[in-house]
């Protein structure tokens, strides 16, 4: 018996799943028995954090500091020091660009001093009519590829303007603006080490799989301790999100470069800098382009996050929108931030796809015939700006800037539309709703209360050692003794319930749906276009109609965050199967499958490896909304990372939770990516 | 291409000194008391592996050197020792009588932009450039105004006949039109000495044999110092001056391709020639008998044609004939009978 | 390679740094947080176009309700004009106990936060005998509250559970009524919001936390009569279970500010010690932008001109 089970692993893991049903059921429910529930012996990890965090800012290595105000040497420590310099250059910038659009006069005296703009009234940067932005953003679009460019950006930028969201808009502009070229920088320049050096790479590596699996709202509060609120702030939390995906991406670009390729840069007689950024990072181009569209879709991801700790903008009249429940409004601004999205990802593609014409022998005019076109619109629109003033006697001059209460509107629309489902549905809904939460999520709830701690352990470190031996084992089993040995294991085990079941539908849900529109071109197009769509439009629009819908309930936030986390899990299914070779569709209909076979027998197993880094990611995915679901109302670790925000001392807890939860991540992770980089090696796919 | 001293000068362009490349950590301890090729058993011992063995040899002016083995035989890695692009563990190089060992990294890229151009398998274009940019690179990294490389990189444009062509990208390019830009990159910068790394490995045979002519009419104009690694035995006898057969880092015999086909000098190397036939190889020179005015017939024939292409007349005429050589007002250097050549086409 | 690139990464951030912390010392204008209703964008902006009256700059800084004592006391926010006694006085005297964060007084109204019925739970008769607390008795009644995860018992919507912590879980203790009845904790004021919506859609009661001046005071909504508030009538105040089952008390609603505030802008402080609304005008500025559709700063600029002796008044 036992040398079966050596050999298959669907045995193992029944003789697994056999014994944790054992321990499940005879565990005796005894809090002083550490087989139930571990000792607490890490619950001052939060409070160590806060000291850590007060010192640093407070207490250690202060140095004197005039301060004009009191008129006397104030201590301030040179951490504190740092960190606000670096916030005032980050605002400085955002500002600063954000006074290209705008208008204003704190750049200027923020360089001049206070008390120059005050003297000279006229010394400020005049805001430019959101008439010459759509046509510069319509130039652009020409210049960098075409007519169709052109036509995209100019109409996106028209939309965001009629539809009175342009001062918001341009906020978050700017802020994008700035951020987006630092995460682009810092992510290449991280990339770049990494790949030079092996020890920096497995530095970074962990790193980054906590950046990127730690839920945002755990490291809001340490930064507003560190860096104050306001929009630096929110540029930081960005960066910290968005950053690492480029990284990663460099990384990868830069490894699958042919060693024959850096030779030819060498023998061309290239010096380390030009081998750099004439050879190396151009030719890894394709997976750093990746990382650009990576950067810029989670910087307008975050704006609403952004926004709870000062970053204005489309995020903050979101949460004013939804705070008075104007869905249809908050749907609008939602559909702003997509597109600026949208047209910032296609402009940044065509620039860097952009080509060099060295036989053109242009005069001066040709040359710059667009930014003189720019020039000329920019004069013009202007001009007419200020005379329009003159003849909208309200005080509102339309041609300058629409109000966001004067511009177009179809959220009447949208809200009769969300009425009409709510109207309709709504009996059928509730009785669905009932049924779940009394026949499933309630017991399955309670079910993973009752668990033993010593079985959940069987069950994580087992199904490591099945999969990836001894090291997976003891890997993934000190992620969750961390997690076991603080305070929050209930809690923990009630995002594990959450989790578990956001995940198994949106991996169903996403595998079918990716497997049906995989099937041809346009779907698959389509598809994939509406997954980039809901990653970047802003998770808390559909927040409160499911609130509307199904109450206060675990419902509700099991539906968003399946509504969230089944984005992976399509796109990756539908990559997946469209690379299966089509050699082998052929052999398979040549050995007389029907479809229903091909899929199951050729293309799935092939791509299964694919797909389920994609239910990686749905996992994060759906912790990641789970914890944003506390803003419905949770019981877990969400609850308390949520109420990290509105804490004094929040910074700690919030901290402390949000590694819990990237610790069940990269437990999950370790588990999907050996079983599926084991597998690509079988399949000879790599 | 002719192994004719008269060509070629005497300096030495390339010289190697006992030159090793053994990867591994103990790789110092090994060479430590070494002379002489290291035996397989010693590298076992010493957990490195071999990539080169004790090289020594001498690339003159003009010369191409064809470096001839299979896979792992080192003889890429003897190529990258030579350009340096990997350090050699031990030995001596000489580029133009400078050691190339002690050059500091600026002087090494001083030596690349001038005197080198080298040619690789894969190609090794830049994806994100144009047929034109790419052959323009190495002019622009050399510091070259951009109106004057471009104009540079589109004479060799049309040098490799990729004219019409110059504005497209790598990937819409076939592979030999792509190593025909590769070709033309590395002699952009008109080097002296030219490295070809297996050049049309890649390719498949028409395409290839195509290359190799316009290889041969390129470097019948250009005469550069050339050093071409391939595994492909008959491309080397086709195209070298002399050949250098490699295996587990050693060279095991370095000749002329008649010497090499006539005179075997391992049992590796009989491996390769035995297949070969002699008249693809083998120059009347080599045949010829003592040159003796009675018997010396009417017909010439010049002593480095390459026996299959002068067969048939040689075999029409019944009669003994004259070997002259052309390159020097045709001097009477010897007789052949062409009974001879029917030895080399029929038997042993 | 590595030596060439690790020096340039590290010039390069040495150099942005010290070049742009040194140039851009930002002015410093008066730092106003801005939360997510109405009245208090309208009031942060009545304040901002004041400041901006008597010759400072001001800027709005979005912020969340709670962590911003931390950024007042800090001094990266000036002041916090709404705080809210039942909600915020935690956060509000543990930054002033750490310092850095004084007391600028408080807004001439009451404030009363407390569980609440909308009117047409009471219209409906869904619960006879409210808004009295011992309605709540009544099995019948808590039936009409049950929603499908409150096993079968009436649910109390309470706001996110940092707000006030325990006090309901153990106020349906001291009342007795927790075998009837159970807390569920919203995780924010939207939600309490979309409840107040889907219960009415539903037909279904609700006992929801809630505030006045709100803007739910328009369509309606009653307070529970809870046995009368009284010092250190709760659990955590030293009460006894027998006492816990008190109400809320009538509230301040009170204005922080950072304690250099009042000598790096002193005529803006002293206008912001003086101000003080009604609720009635809380109401209007709240009414400007929910029900007249105008902009935030409109309807600043709006109150401003209908109030403006009560401005000058406040600003001499």
């Amino acid at each position: 018996m036992f040398e079966d089970i050596k050999k298959s692993r669907q045995k193992q893991f029944l003789f697994l799943f056999f014994i944790f049903l054992i321990l499940y059921f005879f565990v005796p429910k005894n809090e002083a028995s550490y087989f139930w529930r571990l000792p607490p012996l890490l619950k001052d990890i939060p409070l160590i954090f806060n000291t850590l965090l007060d010192n640093l800012m407070f207490n250690w290595f202060t140095v004197p500091v005039w301060d004009p105000d009191w008129q006397m040497y104030e201590d301030k420590t040179l951490f504190r020091i740092i960190t606000r310099s670096i916030s005032n250059s980050v605002l400085f910038f955002i500002i600063f660009i954000r006074e290209i659009f705008l208008g204003g006069y704190q750049t200027v005296s923020s360089i001049l001093g206070d008390g120059i703009t005050k003297t000279f009234s006229w010394l400020y940067i005049p805001a430019l009519p959101w008439t010459a932005v759509v046509i510069g953003a319509a130039i652009i679009g020409y210049k960098l590829e075409g007519i169709r460019l052109a036509i995209i950006a100019g109409i996106g930028f028209l939309y965001v303007s009629v539809f009175g969201q342009w001062e918001p808009s341009m906020q978050t502009l700017s802020l994008v603006l700035f951020t987006a070229p630092v995460c682009f920088i810092l992510g290449l320049s991280l990339g770049i080490w990494g790949y030079l050096s092996k020890r920096v790479e497995a530095t970074l590596q962990p790193i980054l799989n906590v950046a990127q699996t730690m839920p945002h709202f755990s490291y809001l509060v340490p930064i507003v301790v560190l860096f104050g609120v306001g929009d630096h702030a929110g540029s930081i939390a960005t960066i910290i999100f968005a950053t690492p995906p480029m990284v990663r991406l460099t990384i990868l670009g830069l490894k699958k470069i042919s060693p024959e390729v850096i030779e030819s840069g060498l023998m061309s007689g290239c010096n380390k800098f030009q081998l750099l950024f004439r050879v190396l990072i151009p030719t890894a181009r394709r997976d750093i382009l990746i990382g650009v569209n990576q950067v810029i879709m989670q910087c307008l991801a975050m704006t609403t996050i952004a926004a709870f700790i000062g970053a204005k903008g489309l995020g903050f009249n979101l949460k004013v929108a939804l705070n008075s429940l104007k869905i249809g409004k908050a749907a609008e601004i939602g559909i702003c931030v997509v597109i600026i999205a949208v047209v910032l990802d296609k402009l940044s593609l065509a620039w860097a796809n952009k080509q060099k014409d060295y036989f053109a022998n242009l005069g001066f005019y040709q040359r710059n015939r667009l930014s003189i076109f720019f020039i000329f619109f920019t004069i013009i629109c202007s001009i007419v700006a200020f005379f329009a003033s003159y003849y909208f006697p309200e005080g509102f001059n339309y041609l300058y800037l629409i109000p966001f209460n004067k511009g177009l509107t179809v959220s009447p629309i949208l809200d009769a539309f969300v009425d009409w489902i709510w109207n309709t549905f709504f009996y059928y809904l509730n009785t669905f709703n009932i049924f779940l939460l009394t026949n499933v999520l309630g017991p399955m709830k309670q079910a993973y209360l009752n668990m033993p701690v010593i079985s959940t352990f069987l069950l994580f470190m087992g199904a490591g050692y099945i999969i990836g031996g001894i090291r997976s084992c003891l890997i993934v089993g000190s992620l969750i003794l961390f997690i076991a040995l603080s305070e929050y294991w209930d809690r923990a085990l009630i995002t594990l319930y959450m989790a578990t079941f956001a995940v198994s539908v949106s991996a169903i849900s996403g595998i079918i749906v990716g497997s049906l529109c995989s099937q041809n071109n346009f779907a698959s197009k389509s598809i994939l276009s509406l997954c980039d769509f809901f990653q970047t439009f802003p998770s808390f629009i559909y927040l409160i109609p499911v609130i509307l819908l199904f109450g206060i309930t675990d419902t509700s936030v099991m539906i968003a965050a399946i509504v969230y986390a089944s984005v992976p899990a399509t796109r990756y299914t539908v990559e997946g199967l469209r690379s299966v070779p089509p050699s082998l569709h052929d052999a398979g209909s040549m050995s007389g499958v029907s479809k229903m076979q091909r899929w199951r027998l050729i293309d799935l197993p092939l791509a299964l490896p694919h797909i389920m880094l994609g239910i990686n990611q749905t996992v994060i995915f759906a912790l990641m909304m789970i914890v944003l679901g506390a803003l419905i109302g949770t019981e877990d670790l969400g609850q308390l990372i949520m109420g990290s925000l509105s804490r004094p001392n929040g910074a700690g807890i919030g901290f402390t939770l949000g590694i819990f939860i990237s610790f069940i991540c990269l437990a999950v992770d370790n588990l999907i990516r050996t079983w599926s980089n084991e597998r690509k090696k079988l399949l000879g796919i790599e | 291409m002719l192994n004719d001293s008269s060509t070629i000068g005497k300096e030495p362009v390339i010289k190697c000194e006992s030159v090793y490349k053994i990867f591994g950590n103990n790789a110092a301890k090994l060479l430590a008391n070494a002379s002489g090729p290291i035996s397989a058993e010693e590298f076992q011992k010493a957990g490195c592996i071999i990539g080169v063995n004790n090289a020594s040899f001498e690339i003159n002016k003009g010369e191409m050197l064809v470096v001839m083995g299979l896979s792992g035989s080192g003889k890429s890695t003897l190529l990258r020792c030579i350009s340096r692009l990997t350090d050699p563990t031990s030995g001596n190089i000489f580029i133009d009588g400078k050691n190339l060992l002690e050059m500091n990294s600026k002087q090494l890229i001083e030596l690349r932009r001038n005197k080198m151009g080298m040619v690789f398998q894969s190609f090794a274009l830049l994806p994100h450039k144009t047929v034109l940019e790419n052959i323009a690179f190495p002019l622009i990294i050399k510091g070259l105004p951009t109106d004057e490389s471009i104009t540079k990189a589109m004479e060799m444009v049309e040098l490799v006949g990729l004219k019409g062509r110059e504005n497209y990208f790598p990937r819409e390019l076939s592979g030999g039109q792509q190593q025909r830009v590769g070709i033309a990159r590395s002699l952009a910068v008109e080097p002296d000495i030219w490295f070809l790394d297996e050049p049309f490995s890649a390719l498949d045979p028409l395409i290839r044999k195509e290359m190799q002519d316009e290889f041969l009419r390129l470097q019948d104009s250009l005469h550069k110092t050339i050093m071409f690694v391939t595994h492909d035995f008959d491309e080397a006898l086709r195209l070298a001056d002399r050949i250098a057969i490699m295996k587990d880092g050693i060279i095991e015999q370095l000749d002329t391709p008649d010497n090499i086909v006539l005179n075997p000098a391992t049992e590796y190397v009989k491996k390769f020639t035995e297949d070969v036939p002699r008249e693809k190889v083998l120059k009347i020179e080599s045949i010829m008998d003592k040159y003796n005015q009675s018997l010396a017939g009417n017909n010439t024939v010049s002593k480095d044609a390459i026996i299959e292409t002068v067969a048939e007349s040689i075999l029409e005429s019944k009669e003994n004939l004259t070997v002259i050589d052309s390159k020097k007002n045709n001097e009477p250097v010897g007789i052949l009978q062409p009974s001879k050549v029917i030895k080399v086409l029929f038997g042993k | 390679m590595v030596k060439f690139f690790k020096g340039f990464i590290l010039a390069s951030v040495i150099l942005s740094f010290t070049i742009f912390g040194s140039i851009a010392k930002a002015a410093d204008p008066i730092r106003i947080p801005v939360l997510n209703w109405s009245s208090q964008i309208v009031m942060a902006n009545v304040m901002a176009q004041i400041f901006e009256e008597q010759g400072f700059t001001a800027e709005l800084v979005p912020a969340e309700s709670a962590s911003r004592y931390e950024a007042v006391r800090i001094g990266d926010l000036h002041v916090a004009h709404e705080t809210w006694e039942s909600t915020m006085a935690l956060p509000f005297y543990e930054a002033m106990d750490k310092g850095g964060l004084i007391d600028a007084g408080s807004h001439d109204l009451i404030t009363f936060e407390e569980m609440g019925i909308p009117n047409w739970v009471i219209d409906e008769g869904l619960c006879p005998g409210l808004p009295n607390w011992e309605a709540l008795k009544s099995p019948e009644c808590a039936a009409n509250f049950a929603t499908a995860d409150s096993g079968g018992k009436g649910r109390w919507l309470e706001g996110p559970y940092e707000w006030h912590t325990d006090v309901m879980p153990n106020r349906l203790k001291g009342l007795g009524i927790d075998d009837l009845w159970m807390v569920k904790f919203a995780g924010s004021a939207d939600a309490l919001w979309a409840e107040l919506d889907a219960a009415k859609k539903e037909g279904r009661g609700t006992v929801i936390f809630n505030w006045s001046p709100n803007f739910t005071d328009a369509s309606g909504f009653t307070f529970i009569d809870f046995p009368p508030y009284f010092e250190g009538c709760r659990l955590e105040n030293g009460g006894s279970l027998e006492t816990t089952g008190c109400g809320s008390p009538k509230g301040w609603l009170k204005k922080a500010a950072h304690i250099k505030f009042p000598i790096t802008h002193p005529a803006a402080y002293k206008f912001y010690t003086k101000m003080s609304f009604t609720a009635p005008q809380i109401g209007l500025m709240a009414d400007l932008v929910d029900n007249q559709g105008m902009s935030h700063a409109d309807a600043a600029t709006q109150f401003i001109a209908d109030h403006r002796d009560l401005m000058d008044l406040w600003m001499n």
